[in-house]
Order: structure tokens, then sequence, then C-alpha cells
């Protein structure tokens, strides 16, 4: 271990030392009113509780996993004996950071309200800061998370193998404990989006269309459950997913790189180092572009969204520089080779971040042409809205599709046959895009923290200036809650993929675990399992197109893909309908509420939202878990890759189709609601408003929860690796 | 307990309540068990006034409390031709109740003509419910639809002035955007037409269902006849927002369903 890795678990304590300074500047705001006060507590309790639900089922269901891994480590020796320990601790630095991030969130929600009616900067800074603690938080605590175990695994708990293979086996061994960070992901983003759309579509469902009052109405009993899900899916949520995002490229990517230099000792530290250097830099230059986030007084909306996109281009920039440097002074070979792949990394995920603004802001034509047909009716807004959410999926595909290959050709010094290298080079790629998430999860957790403020102005009937501004804010946290879900999704595509390549090492670690120190491939002679090629790896496993294994493999992960859509979208239906029915029933039950005069019971519906949530996450969850085990005892590795293949090439494609129609639907409505073909009230808003109920689930869970669903599915695969090589039935 | 008059608009009649005006209102939204919902125009009247057309005493010895000690929310008087036999000096304040039942009032106060303004779009509201176009100001209009010697008219009329933005001073290119009247390109129509003088008025929309779009309310309501005339001005935007806010807000949720 070189003295340059003491680096990262330093920047990892710096970002959360920057993510405590932020909190206790929040802390120190006033949070306004009474009656502001009294708004953000509910919400902040509401949160508090349906966490504390959520962490109460996660508990169980993390001790019973860390219980059957450890039978198989224990008992059957297929797995490491820390797995159990590792899991659980990936699973709980998630935890905390949606914990932290959350209860920050909810903290800021009134002291941005308070400080915009000083000025749009100080709110601006607040809501920022606060969100900014929330990614800090995650790269903080994941980063240590990794060097921790990073530490006990290259000292403590040392692997017994040859020396060559010592860093494949504590890379793999470190992959296989991020099944605790999918599993917090899957509870958190399929929970979180469930949650919080139960809530916002029952809050809708009977306070505005059928009663009649609007949002954000402190009579309605669903509007504190509609605001605390704003933070529990669009934070925790969202903090949860891009924590696996992150943690699992890191990993994927030294993985990667212990296997492309298994007969290079020196040259493999490096190239394992090199992702952790990136990453912990990464946090470094997002604490700096954070402080490059400020506007001025009566900014636009161009001239917040430039205020962001200074820190975050800033942060980009310098990170850019930094790998230069970086691997340079480390001495890695084809050094400009792999900046090429950590720059076509972040480029990827600016030009997903901008196509997603492009096609969901209101400000370009796809949503303009969606507003526009809502002059046709209910029937052209869905056709123009699904249409453009298809069209969406090409410029997200062709930058990933891009994006690999020049990772792949720049790390390879544009040698197809040194696939090695070349997948190495999609890792980094990973990695620098994530490299930079302290602050652009920032920017993604600012959205619902500015929602909550708008929310919290609007209940605490605070004067048109106020009002004016938190508009404002909140308007800037639409674009980034769009771009942020894009940039979720191509981050998930791109981990997803370091998975995939990922996987085929940890199989050739299960078969070293598994004492086959050699492998007869073909008609050849014995080839050494640590110094096999990948090519002979895939000959080894059948992992060809023409094997009907992969092939019905893939066909299974591509179903998969639309059924749990189909899944998280019936049960958001199912939750909001029981949601409607609380709300009908205290209307019914005190018709003081509807009056004003009594205050209806905001704890029984987030309770309902939290228990619907649980409730419903099962199926998906199991779905998404057992599939690809019962596909690995079933069809072996071969079919397990063609999963994943299925999955992941569907998943994406469907995430980015559903995240764009969702968003765009949802901006094309407030295009209208600004005044345009016809304005409230007229029948092309009645239409716009159908095409938004519609996305609704659309972007907020099934799309979201894709992202998870074909992270997890590579997770697992690489979990049950050696439960597949030794059951599997083909 | 007091008993109040009122003259509702939506649907037409005189009720006799022992609610105050803004509970009355709230009641007529969203009805006793809070299950209906819809918008409700109503004048406050003299709660002296007597007409013989009206069976007001009757209606009145109707309008006791509940058994219950509850206040009686309203006995209807009448529901046919109510608006011409109330006379305009009975009428006070003009309620405007959005769906969810907030309540708005209007006083009345002197109508200065506008000079120059080239078309109006009116919503009548009782007793028939077009949309007119016109190029006849408020009080002009007013004339005319209750004037004698019209062909068709009216004995009275309640009605208010609707936004057309740019229209109003281009017909055919003016923009339309935050106009939220169905088949825009007929009200672009009834405006050329009156434009060549062939005649003054055109209605635009023949039945409507009786509901305002609150928002697009130019300056307010209108209520008259060949010898009266009285305005019931609605606040202006920075108002609305400042003072009625919970008014406003859930005027602009009432035109949206």
């Amino acid at each position: 271990m070189t003295n340059a890795f003491w680096i990262v678990p330093l920047s990892s304590l710096v970002a959360l030392g920057f993510a405590w300074i932020f909190f206790k500047e929040l802390m120190r705001r006033s949070e306004g009113t009474d009656l502001m006060v009294t708004i953000a507590g509910r919400v902040r309790n509401g949160a508090m509780a349906y966490l504390s639900q959520q962490y109460k089922v996660m508990a169980a269901v993390f001790l019973l996993l860390a219980i059957v891994f450890g039978v198989l480590a224990f008992g059957f020796d297929l797995q490491s004996r820390l797995l159990p320990v590792g899991f659980i601790t990936a699973g709980l630095f998630s935890g905390l950071a949606g914990f932290f991030g959350m209860k920050t969130a909810t903290y800021a929600s009134a002291r941005t309200a308070q400080a915009a009616s000083e000025s749009l900067p100080a709110g601006l800074r607040v809501a920022f800061r606060s969100g900014a603690v929330m990614g800090l938080v995650v790269v903080g605590l994941g980063l240590l998370n990794i060097s921790i175990w990073f530490v006990i695994l290259s000292t403590i708990f040392r692997p017994e193998v040859p020396s060559g293979d010592t860093m494949l086996v504590i890379t793999t061994t470190l992959l296989t404990f991020s099944m605790g960070a999918s599993l917090q992901a899957l509870f958190a983003r399929v929970g979180g989006g469930i949650f919080t759309k139960a809530a916002d579509v029952g809050a809708d469902l009977v306070g505005k269309v059928e009663v009649g009052i609007p949002e954000d109405d402190p009579r309605n009993p669903a509007t504190i459950a509609d605001n605390v899900g704003d933070n529990v899916g669009d934070v925790a949520g969202m903090g949860a997913d891009l924590y696996e995002s992150y943690t699992g490229s890191i990993i994927a990517a030294c993985a990667l790189g212990a296997a492309a230099y298994m007969t290079n000792l020196d040259m493999q530290a490096k190239a394992v180092l090199f992702p952790l250097l990136i990453s912990a830099f990464g946090i470094i230059l997002s604490i700096l572009g954070i402080y490059f986030v400020r506007t001025k007084d009566g900014a636009n909306q161009k001239e917040l969204m430039g205020a962001l996109g200074r820190g975050i281009n800033i942060s980009s920039l310098l990170i850019l520089i930094a790998a230069a440097i970086i691997v340079h002074l480390i001495g890695l070979e084809n050094p400009w080779g792999l900046w090429g792949a950590v720059a076509a990394g972040l480029l990827t995920g600016m030009v997903i971040g901008k196509s997603t603004e492009y096609y969901t802001s209101a400000s370009y034509k796809p949503t303009l042409t969606i507003a526009s047909n809502a002059q046709t009716g209910h029937a052209t807004v869905i056709i123009s809205g699904v249409s453009v959410g298809m069209i969406s999926t090409a410029i997200p595909a062709g930058a990933v599709v891009l994006g690999t290959a020049l990772a792949f050709l720049f790390a390879s010094g544009f040698d197809l046959q040194n696939m090695s290298l070349g997948l190495y080079g999609i890792g980094v790629a990973a990695v620098g895009m994530l490299s930079t998430l302290g602050i652009t999860l920032g920017s993604d957790a600012y959205g619902p923290i500015a929602d909550n403020a708008g929310g919290n102005a609007e209940m605490s009937l605070l004067g048109p200036e106020v009002r004016k501004r938190t508009d404002a804010l909140d308007s800037l946290g639409n674009t980034t809650a769009a771009t942020g879900k894009g940039f979720a999704i191509g981050s998930a595509a791109l981990t997803a993929l370091a998975l995939l390549a990922s996987y085929i090492e940890v199989l050739r670690a299960g078969l070293i675990k598994l004492d086959r120190a050699e492998l007869q491939i073909g008609n050849g002679g014995p080839t050494l399992t640590s110094e096999a090629t990948l090519t002979e790896l895939m000959i080894f496993f059948e992992v060809t197109l023409l094997n009907p294994l992969v092939l019905m493999g893939i066909f299974l992960g591509s179903m998969m893909a639309f059924v749990f859509c189909g899944l998280t979208n019936n049960a958001v239906g199912r939750a909001a309908g029981r949601m409607v029915d609380e709300v009908r029933q205290q209307f019914k039950a005190d018709p003081g509420i509807l009056k004003g005069t009594s205050e209806p019971n905001y704890a029984r519906c987030i309770a309902i939202s939290t228990q619907g949530a649980q409730r419903e996450m099962v199926l998906p969850a199991l779905l998404a878990l057992f599939l690809p085990i019962v596909v690995g005892l079933v069809m072996g590795a071969a079919g397990v890759m063609g999963l994943l293949v299925g999955s992941l090439a569907t998943g994406f494609v469907l995430a980015i189709f559903l995240a764009n129609s969702g968003g765009a639907w949802d901006n094309a409505k407030k295009y209208i609601e600004e005044g345009h073909f016809g304005g409230k009230g007229s029948d092309a808003h009645k239409a716009a408003v159908t095409g938004d109920t519609v996305g609704d689930p659309f972007k907020d869970t099934s799309g979201p929860s894709l992202n998870i669903l074909i992270k997890l599915m590579s997770i697992v695969a690489i979990v049950m690796a050696t439960v597949t090589l030794t059951y599997s039935l083909f | 307990m007091k008993l109040h008059l009122y003259l509702s608009l939506i649907p037409e009649s005189l009720i006799v309540s022992m609610l105050p005006p803004e509970e009355f209102g709230y009641y007529l939204a969203v009805g006793t068990h809070q299950r209906s919902r819809g918008q409700a125009i109503f004048f406050e009247v003299d709660p002296d006034f007597t007409n013989d057309y009206f069976p007001l005493d009757a209606a009145k010895a109707r309008c006791v409390p509940h058994k219950d000690g509850g206040p009686r929310r309203s006995v209807y008087a009448s529901i046919y031709r109510v608006l011409e036999n109330v006379p305009l000096e009975a009428l006070r304040k003009l309620y405007l109740t959005t769906d969810d039942g907030r309540v708005l009032s209007l006083e009345p106060q002197p109508y200065q003509p506008e000079e120059g303004r080239q078309f109006h779009l009116y919503q009548e509201l009782c007793p028939v419910t077009p949309i007119v176009v016109s190029r006849l100001g408020p009080i002009e209009f007013c004339h005319f639809i209750t004037g004698p010697g019209q062909p068709l008219f009216l004995p009275r009329i309640v009605f208010c002035e609707l936004k057309i933005g740019e229209l109003a001073l281009d017909p055919v290119h003016g923009r339309t955007d935050d106009l939220p009247y169905p088949n825009i390109a007929h009200l672009r129509d009834c405006l050329l037409e009156v434009q060549k003088k062939d005649q003054s008025t055109k209605s635009y929309v023949r039945n409507l269902i009786p509901q305002v779009i609150y928002r697009v309310i130019r300056n307010g309501f209108f209520i008259g006849d060949r010898n009266g005339f009285n305005y019931y001005p609605i606040p202006s935007l920075d108002a609305l927002e400042k003072q009625h806010y919970a008014w406003w807000r859930s005027a602009l949720m009432s035109s949206t369903r």
C-alpha cells in the first residue's frame, strides 16, 4: 500500500468535514415564523418516521441475508468469510448517508424559505449548500467504507492466494460487499419512489380534483406526506442510488485494473490506486466547485442555472487537469489513454445531462411540441409524450456507446485484442463520470429542498415577493431534478457495464477460490486460470450468441425490465388508492378540516404511504434478487451474462424513456400554466394535466427504480458467482 | 338567529339562510357534508326587502334552527325569474366563492367608462349564460341587452367582462397564449364580425356551463337594466396576491378542473 493511498481516506474525511461545516452553517440560520417551524417540523418528523420504519424492515432483511451469507461462507466455503460483515457495513454507510442527507434537507426547507425572504442569492446558497451536504456525505462515506475495507483486506485479512491473485481477490471480495449498498438502494429508491408518488397522486386526486383545494394546502391531510415524499424519493432515494453507483464503479474499476495487470504487480497496484485517487481528488474539487455557486439578486432562470452549471463545470474541468497529473505521477502505462477514458466518462455524463435537459425543458422543441399537442386533446398529449420519450433515448444511448468505445480504445491503446485494458478503461470512465458526484448530487438534492421551501412558503402564507423567489428556486430545482435523473441513469448504465465486465473477473476469482488453477479451454492444452485472457474465459464459459442459454438470458433480462416497471407502476396505483381512501375518510369524519378549523391527521397519511411503500416493493424486490440466482443455478454463467446484458440494454433505454417522458409531460403542463396555449383552465391545460399524471410514476418511480434493477442484478450475480460455478445445471 | 337573504346566480334563486355570507358561500360550494363542490356567486340582499312575487314570509317562517340547535342553512324562496324581481337598490355586496368554499366579497363602486376600447368579451351569468363579443362598453351593453326596443331583450342582466389580451387590438394576429377559451378561431371571427359595424354584439359561445374562470375577469362584475347599473370591481392582481391570497390560490385552482 503506497503512501498515496492515504489521500483516499483523508479526502473522504475532508468531505465529511465540509458536510459538517455546511450543516452547521445551515443550522445557524433562522427557520422563520412559528408556522414555518411547525410545518417544517411535521415534514421532518414524517421523513424520520418513514426512515425509521424502513430501517426496521431493512435491519431484518440484512440480518437474514447476513445469516445466508454466513452459511455460504462458513458452511460451504463459497464466499469470503467477511462478506456478512462487509455487506452490512456497505448498507449501513449508505443508510447513514441517506439519514444525514434527509435530515439536512428537512432542516433546510424552512430555512431556505426564510433566506429567500432576505434575497434570492441567500435562498440559493442555503438550498444548494444543504443539497451539497447530501453529495458530500455520500462520497465521503462511500470512499471511507471502501478505504477501511481495503486496508483491512490488504493487511489483517489478506487473502491466502498467490501474490499475483491477491489484488484481484481483494477487489472482487470488495465488490461482493457492494451488495449491501445495492440492497439499501433498492429499499430507498423503489420504496421511496412508491412512497412519494402514492402521497403525491393521493393528495392530488382528492385535494385538487375532488375537493378543489390547491397544491401544498395545509387542509389536505396528504400534503405533508407529499412533502415528505419529495425528500424520501429525491434525496434519500437518489442518494442511495448514486452511492451504489459511486462505490460500485470505483470497486469495479479497481477489480478490472487488478485483472488487467495480473502478471505485473507494480503496475497492478497503480491500476487499482488510480480510480481511488480520481475519486479522492474529485471530492476536493467538488468542494471547490460548491464555492463557485452564487448568483445576484433578481437573477432569472438562465442566470440561476448558470450559477449551478458554473460550479459543476469548474469541478469537471479541474478533475480533468488533476487526472492528467495523477496518471503521470503514479506512473501508469498509457497515461494519456487512461486520461482519455476519464474524459470520455465525464463527457458521457455531461452529454446525458444536456440531452435530458433538451428533452424535458420547456425551453426546447420536444416539450413545446407536447404542450402544443395538448391543444388537440388528451390522446395527442400522451402520443407525443411517449414519442418524445422514445426518441430521447437516442442521444444517451449514443453517448454511452461512444463513451464506452472511446474509453475502451483509449485505455487499450487502440488495440482491440487488449480486452483487459479496454475494460479497465470502461471502469475508469464510469469513475470519471461520477468523480464530481459531490457537487452533482448536491445540485440534484437541491431540487426537493427548493420544492419543499416553496411548499413551506405557500403553507406559511409568506408574502408574494418571497413566494416569487421560492418559485424561481423551485423552478430551477425541477430542471436539476430532471437532469439529475438522467445523470443517475447514465451513471447506473456505465456502472452496470463495469460490473458486467467485472463479473467475468469475479468468476475467475471464484475458480481460483474453488482451487481450479487450470482450465481446459477448447482443444488446446490447459491454461492457468489466473493467466487466462478474457476471451479464453468467455470461451470457457461458452458466452457466445450461438449459445441458446445466452439468448434465453437476454430475453429474460429484457422482460425483467418491463415486468419490474409494470409492478412498480401498479404499486403506486394501489398505494395511492389507499391514500385516496384515507384522505376522503378524514374529510368525511371531520368537516372542520376543509373549513380550516381543525387539523388533519398528517401522520396517518405518512404511515399509509410508508406501509404502502414497504408492502408494495416486496414483489419487485424479490424478483430482482432471485432471478439472477435462479438463472445462475439453472443456466450457468452464460445464462447470467445474457440476463445481465438483456436487463442492462433494455433497462437503460427504458429508464431514459420513462424519465424523459415524465419530465417532458411535467414541464409541458407547467409551460401551459405559465400562460401559453390557453393557460390554466383551458382544454389544453386539462389535457396536459392528464399527461403529467401519467408521467408521474414514470419519472419518479419506475424510471429511477430501473437504475437499481440493472445494478442490483449485476451485484447479485457477482455475489452468487461461486454458487453459480458450483451448483449450476449447465 | 339573524336571517340573511341571498340572490344566488348559480343557479338563479332567492334563498333565506341563517348563515352569514362567508359561511353561506362555503356551504353552497361544498355542501353540508363537504361532498359536493362548485363555484357560487351570490348577492347579499337587504333582509327587509319584500316583493309580493316572492313568498318571503313563508320562507322566513320555515327558516328556523334545526332540532340540534344548528342554523338553518337554506330555505329557497324562489328559483324562477328572481333577478328581475329584486331591485338593484336591495342588493348589497357580491360574493365570489371558489370550488372549495373560499369567499371573496366585492363592494359596489361607481363605474368610470373607458375611452377607445374597440372590443369587449362579456360572460353573461344570469338569467342567460352565453359569452358574447361586443363593441359596446359595459353600460351600453347593459342598455342594449335590456332595452325594450330590441327584438330580444332581458329585463335585467348580470355579466362580467373577460380578458381578450392582444385580440383587443388585433383580432387577426393578436396572440392568444393565456386565453383559456374554446375555439379561439371562432372568437377571432366574432371579433371581426363586430368590427365590420354591421352588428354591435355577437354570440361567441351560445350555452355555457355556468362557471367563471376568475383569473380572466378583466375588471369586475356588472348588474343592470335600462334604469340602473351597478359595478363590482375585482381587486387588482397585486391586491389579490397580497390581501386575498388564500382566495386567489383557490380561484386559480377553481378554473383548472
